[in-house]
């Protein structure tokens, strides 16, 4: 589904070349649960903001069902993460003028799914924080409001970013559990430092000075 | 149904301002003052050349002829009109005046008290559509005058105060000149008997006052003879002279005013971009996340170009609404009282205040394309750039 071919991207510090990831090959399977596991500077989040579209690698390829990302326009790439990804960044941001429910109901700009949202969110035992803004949310309700927003309209491949590293350990694998449980039938793709959260994770590749680290390291 | 509405447009040009109101409202204040007071000083300014347009537009009624020189020609002027002129003359007025003050923003303008034949009063006040509302004529000989109820307003007049007397040099007549009428008109008017301005007042001169008979042939009659006693010895006092003056003898005030409402549309629109700029900043996390989560950097401005739209429109709408209430105040309070006009609706005063939205506009859409332009979404949603 998601195809990385020898994926680089470099940044430019101070005139020298500094590699966020290095030569990379990694795939996506459908349905799949895969973990990336690293330090902090590892590259892994790099790796994850390249393979959802939202950086462009600086060698290489990434693609989504056969199209290679980077030829596409910034317009396309954006209608893909909209209509096939969902997000779920290291902070839980949300718009902090809209509820809950408007918040969730962002992944749909264009259309009318308040009915859909509502349930979902009950579903996912935030009713009684549908009609709240986010000060008025603790960060572990409003990261659980942030995994809603992402799981909305069951998105093909769902992108975690060190979701619960602002988290306490037990809101924290609550928001874990919340995404594994409710991901249907889409792949999720999580970010994080810390092994425990990538229980149940279908494979764990594990980043080092942005190149995947051999299995046995 | 109405909710499903209010969800569908969580994005809408107005959540945004209506939500933040601590912060949209102290800027949509700053829109409504500038407006105000561009609106306010140019309306002021306005009912200078108004006022003198509205205390003389009784000239639209007739064209006044005084000769020049030599007080022997005013026959002859007559005859020349009376042969010449190309409309149908109702009356021709062969009349006499002195001069009075009248009060304006601006200080004290002269104004005409007319001396009239017997049988003109009536014509006269019948062609300054007049209504009699107290009093009466004056009489035959007597230091008596009818005014109008504006003119009485202006100067505080009532039925039996004195409007000429021998120690007042601005308003001087040999005897105590009393107000024995007041007429109802939209025109502004003093008259009284021309056998009393011949035996007290100097100079020795009749003028002429020369009615066309259908009043809108009067502008007609009035260029005629203009053209026609050009270069003779005689003065044409004509609406359309006087509408002309009054637009021009303020050209140097009006050049004043361009650069001071230029300045302040520049102060104000660069302390508004300022802090639109500031207003934007704290907005950097929002528009990040939006771009993360797949909305266009397009669709981005357009949303802030919507919300600024409503914004310096509200705020123009509301400070047009916030400046007409206030002159209303001022004309109700201060300028009906003496008479002083001022128009309330005066399309230019709203229309110098344009700038003001529209520079505010472009500062802001300026700023959001150059925070647009290398925005990067990662650095938000990695908190590097927040």
């Amino acid at each position: 589904m998601i195809d990385l071919k020898s994926v680089s991207l470099i940044y430019q510090d101070h005139g020298k070349e500094v590699f966020a990831c290095k030569d990379i090959d990694l795939g996506v399977q459908p349905g799949e649960f895969l973990g990336i596991l690293g330090p902090s500077g590892s590259g892994k989040s790099s790796l994850l903001y390249v393979m959802s579209g939202l950086k462009v690698p600086t060698k290489g390829s990434v693609e989504w069902l056969s199209r290679e990302l980077g030829k596409m326009g910034d317009q396309e790439r954006a209608e893909i993460r909209l209509r096939e990804f969902g997000f779920v960044f290291q902070y839980p941001f949300l718009i902090g003028y809209l509820t809950a429910l408007e918040n969730v109901l962002l992944a749909f700009p264009a259309e009318d799914r308040r009915a859909d949202a509502e349930k979902f969110l009950i579903e996912l035992g935030l009713q009684d924080q549908m009609h709240r803004y986010p000060y008025q949310m603790s960060g572990g309700q409003k990261q659980r409001v942030c995994v809603a927003r992402a799981l909305l309209g069951s998105p093909k491949v769902v992108f975690a970013d060190e979701p619960t590293a602002s988290l306490d350990h037990k809101s924290g694998r609550a928001v874990m559990d919340l995404l594994i449980q409710n991901r249907g039938d889409g792949a999720l793709v999580v970010v994080t430092h810390d092994p425990v959260m990538l229980e149940g994770a279908d494979r764990i590749i594990r980043m080092e000075d942005g190149e995947i680290a051999p299995k046995n390291a | 149904m109405g909710g499903a509405n209010k969800v569908k447009n969580k994005l809408g040009a107005t959540v945004y301002l209506r939500r933040n109101l601590g912060k949209t409202m102290p800027l949509i204040g700053v829109i409504i003052l500038a407006v105000m007071l561009i609106a306010g000083i140019v309306s002021l300014i306005n009912s200078i050349p108004l006022s003198i347009k509205t205390i003389y537009s009784y000239s639209r009624n007739y064209v006044a002829v005084t000769p020049r020189g030599n007080a022997l020609l005013t026959p002859l002027l007559r005859k020349s009109i009376e042969q010449g002129s190309p409309v149908e003359i109702d009356r021709l007025m062969v009349i006499r005046g002195t001069d009075i003050e009248v009060k304006s923003i601006v200080g004290n303008w002269p104004f005409v008290v007319l001396g009239l034949e017997q049988s003109d009063m009536d014509y006269y006040l019948k062609r300054m559509k007049a209504k009699v509302l107290d009093g009466r004529k004056p009489a035959v000989g007597e230091p008596e005058v009818m005014i109008s109820e504006k003119l009485a307003r202006n100067l505080n007049l009532k039925l039996g105060s004195v409007i000429q007397k021998p120690t007042d040099s601005d308003n001087y007549s040999p005897q105590e000149v009393k107000v024995v009428g007041i007429a109802e008109s939209e025109f502004w008017f003093a008259f009284g008997s021309v056998e009393y301005q011949r035996e007290n007042h100097f100079p020795p001169i009749d003028a002429l006052l020369v009615f066309a008979k259908n009043p809108t042939d009067q502008k007609r009659l009035d260029d005629w003879t203009t053209a026609t006693l050009k270069g003779e010895n005689a003065r044409v006092f004509t609406y359309k002279e006087l509408e002309i003056q009054a637009d021009t003898m303020f050209n140097i005030l009006y050049q004043i005013l361009n650069v001071v409402i230029g300045t302040l549309v520049v102060v104000i629109t660069l302390m508004m971009g300022m802090l639109m700029n500031i207003f934007l900043s704290q907005r950097v996390q929002e528009f990040g996340l939006l771009q993360a989560l797949g909305y266009t950097k397009r669709s981005l401005i357009m949303r802030v170009f919507w919300e600024t739209t409503v914004f310096v429109i509200g705020g123009w709408v509301l400070g047009v609404l916030v400046a007409w209430g206030l002159l209303n105040v001022v004309k109700v309070t201060l300028m009906d009282p003496r008479s002083f006009a001022l128009d309330t609706l005066d399309k230019w005063a709203y229309l110098y205040s344009l700038p003001v939205p529209i520079a505010i506009f472009a500062v802001s859409i300026l700023t959001v394309f150059a925070k647009f332009k290398n925005f990067d979404p990662v650095g938000v949603v990695e908190r590097r750039l927040v």
